[in-house]
């Protein structure tokens, strides 16, 4: 019953937001005061009732405001239950800032929505901050050769298990979903309108998809058409919700820089795809190289930056236990995590996938060479299971066998 | 009254290789100056029985009749050796001149070297005949006693006699009694070393277990003192025993070249070669056709120790037998053909020093050193070399583990998954096959090798894990591996643990 009644709260704090001219600093003003412990109190109509009556030290602005909200309590209310209709109906549901689950990207950033929208599945979030994810923006009407590079690039980073982020628009990002869809890492699409509102309608198809095996994100309630003013908005939870942001074609003045910009403000890697610079269109994307953005010359250096940011995250969240490690070859070597790992093999080795022996391998090959016995030995694994790691770690180009001896290929 | 028929015709065998010939003697005896000719391709040990006969009549109370005796031995346009026609020769002599009696219209099969004391003695080869005639409807067999363990193997039913004087008991007062004679394998040495012995070399010891499974051959490269050597004597230990057949096969061999002394054991033949051997010591002695080392081996285990040191002649002479499972000796524009079925097992140092494959980098061999000394074991000889493992030497820990742990049988859980395997293989392949020497080349379907496994061996081969000629060993050692899993259908694993088994680099 919690749920349900949280739920509807957080509809009415959609609608209240939509709706009445309390804001951000409103809110801000009544939690600093005590006078609300947090959003959801808004839908406590005797609460709101004893602040206007009795106001604390509060700006006679919020006081205004506060019961103006409480005389239109019920029509609120009524939006808010309405709200509650659609997103029954179009199976669409809702995720607020005080959940475990809510997006740990958006929790380190201020500014981030208190409630979300969001329809398929959400186990995507939670992977996607263990194992990175990528805003993939540019242009709506992309050149052939931009939407190339977006198809392979975020082919390659979906096989790796890194989520890929945008926005559901023509070009770009209509490619960009299309290519990480059904990848391991998976799609996320971020609505500028209500996660019902399908923008633009030609993408219902991928639309579909996504809703089957991605993620649709939207911080308007549902039912919201998707306003020209809304998307600078949807830009910035694009950028916040992934690791690094990728711009493949902007143009001089495009929403895209937006997103380039945010990300940037939030301390996020920015990659360019490189362009012609005599086509236009390219020319805002070829600007933010001018001013020092990292050049996109393929999927390895977006990699490296992922993994950065999902290294100092794990270590943030103290990441424990078993890992999801989807990316095939590990590049990630992260000392915390290895040893992790080490330990649960030491513990209970049976619940180590191929990948996290992989991982071990890999990371025991890092000082030294090593003949396959020495392998068994630290891994404790019967050598036909060491072979069919090896081979894979070969085939993947990860180790190479010299003299009789694994060692990793980079050294 | 003992009938005299003018000629008289007993039955007896001659080995040739590893086959033997049923021979008809025939005997007469006419009036005249004495004399004594032997008539058929008989080289002069036949010839000499005539020495051996008149004695030996003489010790037993038989005369050496006075005439012209001619003895012919056919197929006469074949060559025969061996002292085994005496007493056929003799039987003839003394039916002939009546003095055994001759029932009527029967055939007598009989064979045997005679002492100048009438003694019946065994010929080399026993084995082999008695195999041949078995099946033959014979109304009297007769052997020497010292014959009857390899009668026993044959599955040869007779009566053995140990001296020529018997004869008169057999013939004149009807006491032929056929048996079947019975073997007593040799007390088996079941002190084999055991697979523990190999602690800590994991790839070593899953290696030998494949290989025993599958009948691979299989390449072993190491330090000195790393237990190459041991690993030979471990793997005879992880085989399965030898059944009848194969025992017979390997005894018959045996009493070619070593006599009577050769041992019915249904342990598997071992035959350690080195680097000294030459091709003739390998194919066998081609005047007396007498098996070489790679007969000798069959149903065994070729053990070639210090294969990079041996003469390039030799390693390119063994690529055939590799591959056809067969030795052939050609004499005089006759060819015999030994089966030679076993396991190759191959053990070298991998470079000069031999420190190649030791933990950390102990080897100061410069590539081009290790490439010179390895150059005789070149590609193609490769390419009959299903498994080859490195091995290293022992760490102290595990060397005293070794000593100090008391559970010391690995060995047999070894063999008996090898012989779950074997079961299994025989099974498929309908005969003695096994993977390795299973002979077609579209193994796809017999071995269960789905579409998406052949792919992925074929993506491993493009990547360079081993070459296209690689390819049906690699399916075949991961069908082995599929069996040691108890697995229907061959896996992408599988072949992927295969590959591990690829000499690669350098």
């Amino acid at each position: 019953m919690e749920g349900t009644d949280n739920s509807i709260k957080d509809f009415f704090y959609s609608a209240v937001m939509m709706n009445t001219d309390i804001n951000y600093k409103t809110l801000t003003d009544l939690t600093d005061n005590k006078a609300i412990t947090n959003y959801r109190d808004l839908a406590d109509k005797d609460l709101l009732d004893r602040i206007v009556s009795a106001p604390p030290a509060l700006k006679p602005e919020t006081v205004n405001r506060i019961s103006n909200l409480s005389d239109s309590y019920i029509r609120i209310m009524d939006i808010a239950l309405g709200y509650k209709n659609i997103a029954d109906k179009e199976n669409i549901s809702v995720k607020s800032c005080l959940d475990k689950d809510y997006p740990y990207n958006w929790k380190m950033l201020s500014g981030m929505p208190k409630v979300f929208y969001f329809k398929g599945s959400y186990d995507i979030i939670t992977r996607m901050t263990l194992n990175g994810s990528c805003a993939v923006v540019g242009s709506r009407n992309a050149s052939k050769y931009s939407v190339y590079a977006t198809e392979k690039i975020c082919g390659v980073l979906g096989n790796k298990g890194i989520t890929i982020v945008s926005g559901m628009a023509f070009g770009i990002d209509r490619s960009a979903h299309l290519a990480s869809v059904s990848t391991p890492g998976g799609t996320v699409a971020v609505l500028a309108g209500g996660a019902d509102n399908i923008y633009p309608p030609v993408n219902k198809d991928i639309y579909d998809a996504i809703a089957a095996q991605g993620l649709i994100v939207s911080e308007m309630p549902p039912g919201q058409k998707p306003l020209r003013q809304y998307f600078p908005s949807r830009n910035r939870l694009i950028a916040g919700l992934s690791d690094c942001t990728l711009i493949m074609e902007a143009g001089a003045v495009s929403g895209t820089l937006h997103t380039a910009s945010f990300a940037a403000a939030q301390g996020k890697e920015v990659f360019v795809l490189p362009n012609n610079i005599y086509y236009e269109n390219a020319w805002g994307g070829l600007k933010l190289l001018e001013d020092g953005g990292n050049v996109l010359l393929g999927p390895d250096s977006v990699i490296d930056s992922i993994a950065r940011s999902v290294m100092y995250k794990r270590l943030g969240i103290g990441c424990r236990g078993e890992i999801p490690f989807l990316d095939k070859d590990d590049e990630f070597e992260n000392a915390a995590n290895v040893g992790v790992l080490r330990e649960l093999a030491r513990a209970n080795p049976e619940e180590l996938t191929d990948n996290n022996w992989k991982m071990l391998i890999s990371d025991a090959l890092t000082l030294k060479p090593l003949c396959a016995d020495e392998l068994c030995n630290i891994t404790s694994l019967p050598f036909y299971k060491v072979s069919k790691l090896l081979t894979e770690l070969e085939l993947n180009g990860t180790v190479c066998q010299e003299k009789g001896k694994y060692s990793l290929t980079f050294v | 009254m003992a009938s005299r028929p003018n000629v008289v015709r007993i039955y007896s065998c001659f080995t040739e290789g590893s086959g033997s010939t049923v021979s008809l003697i025939e005997v007469s005896i006419s009036p005249g100056i004495p004399t004594f000719s032997v008539i058929g391709l008989c080289d002069s040990s036949i010839r000499e029985s005539q020495g051996r006969l008149r004695s030996a009549f003489k010790s037993c109370g038989f005369n050496m009749p006075k005439g012209h005796i001619t003895v012919g031995i056919s197929p006469a346009y074949k060559r025969k050796t061996g002292s085994g026609f005496d007493l056929p020769m003799a039987l003839g002599i003394l039916f002939a001149s009546g003095q055994l009696y001759l029932p009527d219209n029967s055939k007598i099969f009989a064979e045997g070297e005679l002492t100048l004391s009438g003694e019946l003695k065994a010929t080399p080869g026993a084995c082999i005949r008695l195999k041949t005639v078995k099946n033959i409807d014979f109304d009297y067999r007769l052997i020497p006693v010292s014959e009857a363990s390899s009668a026993g193997l044959a599955g040869f039913r007779g009566q053995a006699i140990s001296t020529l004087s018997e004869l008169s008991g057999i013939f004149d007062c009807n006491m032929y009694k056929e048996s079947v004679f019975d073997y007593s394998k040799a007390p088996g040495d079941d002190d084999f070393i055991d697979v523990s012995m190999l602690k800590g070399q994991e790839k070593a010891k899953r290696a030998l277990l494949i290989c025993a499974s599958g009948f691979h051959n299989i390449l072993l490269m190491g330090s000195p003192g790393c237990g190459k050597t041991m690993a030979g004597k471990i793997l005879t230990g992880i085989l399965p025993r030898m059944d009848q057949d194969e025992i017979s096969d390997v005894y018959s061999l045996n009493e070619l070249t070593a006599g009577e002394s050769g041992r019915i054991s249904d342990i598997r033949p071992v035959r350690i070669i080195g680097p000294s051997v030459s091709v003739s010591k390998l194919i066998g002695d081609s005047v007396t056709v007498t098996p070489g080392e790679l007969a000798l081996a069959n149903h065994g285990i070729l053990f070639a120790d210090e294969l990079p040191l041996y003469k390039t002649e030799v390693i390119d002479f063994l690529r055939k037998p590799l591959e056809e499972h067969k030795v052939n000796i050609v004499r005089k524009g006759n060819l015999y053909s030994f089966d030679s079925n076993f396991i190759f097992l191959g053990t070298g140092n991998p470079c000069k020093c031999g420190l190649l494959y030791e933990k950390g980098s102990k080897c100061r061999c410069t590539s081009a050193e290790i490439k010179r000394y390895l150059s005789k074991i070149n590609g193609p000889f490769l390419e009959r070399i299903d498994i080859f493992s490195e091995m290293r030497t022992i760490s102290g820990n595990d060397m005293a583990s070794i000593y100090t742990d008391e559970d010391r049988s690995e060995s047999l859980d070894y063999r008996k998954t090898v012989e779950r395997c074997w079961k299994i293989e025989h099974e498929r392949y309908g005969g003695s096959y096994l993977n390795a020497t299973f002979p077609e080349e579209d193994i796809k379907d017999q071995m269960r090798i789905p579409e998406n496994v052949i792919r992925y061996a074929s993506e491993l081969s493009e990547k360079g894990f081993f070459s296209a000629r690689g390819f049906t060993r690699i399916l075949r050692v991961a069908r082995t591996i599929a069996d040691i899993n108890e697995a229907e259908d061959v896996s992408a694993g599988d072949v992927a643990e295969a590959s591990q088994y690829r000499l690669r680099g350098f």
